[in-house]
């Protein structure tokens, strides 16, 4: 047992659990048996890069991929990518998935009966620049109704992905917009126990990132777990 | 030395409707069909009722042939691949066996692939690692599978050599009539 690879404490404990039930769909998809706290390895501390090459000009402009324009409130969100320490994670890979400015998805499982717009699709993606940050063009994605429990309606948000320096901080995750009254009924936002922890996932309002006559601003930051360690001393 | 320390980002579910946003990059093989040295990476995601889970979202990252990773690699290889599961929930890559690795400790670990996945009613992704069950040898010596004592959890972690340099390898998110549920890893800090 000379490696002591495996570990008792696991990187984040304020993230959700796999198994909420107030959120139905992890009943039969969480993991039941424990997983193993382990260093990570050598392979686990590197992590793709994508490249500019795979990204084209209108790919972080959601409202610009299609001929005409997109039905909705237009909006800016832009924020930081950094690890816990505060530093930048530089020329990585940032991407998003939404609804449109009615509630639906342009994916053909979704039967909410709200119109699709021929003009939005929803996704986009973007590299962030020397200091870690991201900007992306949309429009405000609205609430939509879920079959998770009667009533039950998601607040307005945007999926988000990301990857840092090191493949274990991989993070898919949602923003929320601020001053939101469904965020408080939502089971996938209050899987995550601590408020304090919650409010990491909810937007701020910022006049700075307004386009004046054209664009609402919300500003939101995120930060990495995982941090690559410094290196020990042998 | 900064002792600054930020409030991490907490994980959300992917959700069921990703395909419109993620498909762009789930397409890629490693390598081309017909490479040197070339496999196909294959298998199903099973929910706890041994269902097929058609809505996950799979990714791998590992070493090339060498042991190596970019920059120290050729400039085409990326060593990353995105699978969205199809209808019946399998997922199939092309690639190469991942040359061994030294941990930063210098010891030397068995070929492996490290996999992360993704779907509703996961708040928070599963990682596990695919190791090659042809490579007994270097099994019997890596310091992870090594510190792993319970027999049946460590061989869910073993992809299953088939015709043709195919390997198979299932992920079964928990206990169920497809199998034992995979073993999973967190990381520490
Ligand atoms: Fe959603």
């Amino acid at each position: 047992m000379a490696s002591g690879i495996i570990l008792a404490k696991p990187q984040s404990e304020e993230d959700p659990p796999y198994h909420y039930p107030a959120y139905k769909s992890t009943a039969l998809r969480g993991p039941t048996r424990a997983p193993l706290v382990i260093r990570r390895g050598e392979t686990e501390l590197h992590s793709p890069v994508f490249g500019e090459g795979r990204i084209r000009p209108n790919d972080n402009d959601l409202t610009a991929q299609h001929a005409g324009e997109p039905i909705g409130e237009k909006i800016v969100v832009s924020g930081r990518l950094m690890d816990s320490k505060g530093r930048p994670i530089r020329n990585q890979l940032v991407e998003i998935w939404q609804a449109n400015s009615c509630g639906r998805y342009a994916h053909a499982l979704d039967d909410h009966p709200a119109p699709l717009d021929p003009n939005f699709t929803g996704g986009g993606r973007t590299l962030t620049d020397g200091e870690g940050n991201y900007r992306f063009t949309t429009i405000k994605p609205a609430a939509y109704p879920w079959g998770n429990h009667p009533n039950a309606w998601r607040p307005a948000h945007i999926h988000f992905s990301f990857y840092g320096t090191a493949f274990t901080q991989r993070l898919i995750t949602q923003m929320y917009f601020p001053g939101d009254p469904l965020i408080e009924s939502d089971p996938i936002a209050n899987s995550i126990r601590d408020k304090k922890v919650l409010d990491r996932l909810v937007s701020s309002f910022d006049w700075d990132l307004t386009i004046p006559g054209t664009a609402l601003g919300y500003r939101w930051d995120i930060i990495l777990g995982g941090t690559n360690p410094t290196p020990e001393a042998l | 030395m900064s002792t600054l320390s930020l409030g991490i980002t907490p994980s959300q579910t992917i959700g069921p409707f990703f395909r419109f946003g993620t498909e762009w990059i789930a397409n890629e093989d490693l390598v081309e069909e017909g490479s040197i040295g070339a496999i196909i990476l294959k298998g199903m995601v099973y929910d706890g009722a041994g269902e097929p889970v058609p809505d996950a979202m799979i990714e791998i990252w590992q070493a090339d042939a060498n042991g190596k990773f970019p920059p120290d690699t050729a400039e085409s290889w990326m060593g990353f691949a995105r699978r969205l599961t199809d209808s019946i929930g399998s997922y199939r890559v092309r690639t190469v066996k991942p040359g061994q690795v030294a941990t930063s400790s210098g010891e030397m670990q068995a070929p492996h692939i490290s996999m992360v996945v993704f779907a509703r009613g996961l708040l928070k992704p599963v990682f596990t690692r695919v190791y090659f069950g042809d490579e007994s040898q270097s099994n019997a010596n890596d310091p992870l599978l090594t510190a792993i004592d319970d027999e049946s959890a460590r061989s869910t972690l073993f992809a299953v050599l088939e015709a043709d340099s195919s390997y198979l390898f299932d992920v079964r998110l928990q206990d169920s009539p497809k199998g034992q549920q995979t073993q999973f890893f967190l990381f520490d800090e």
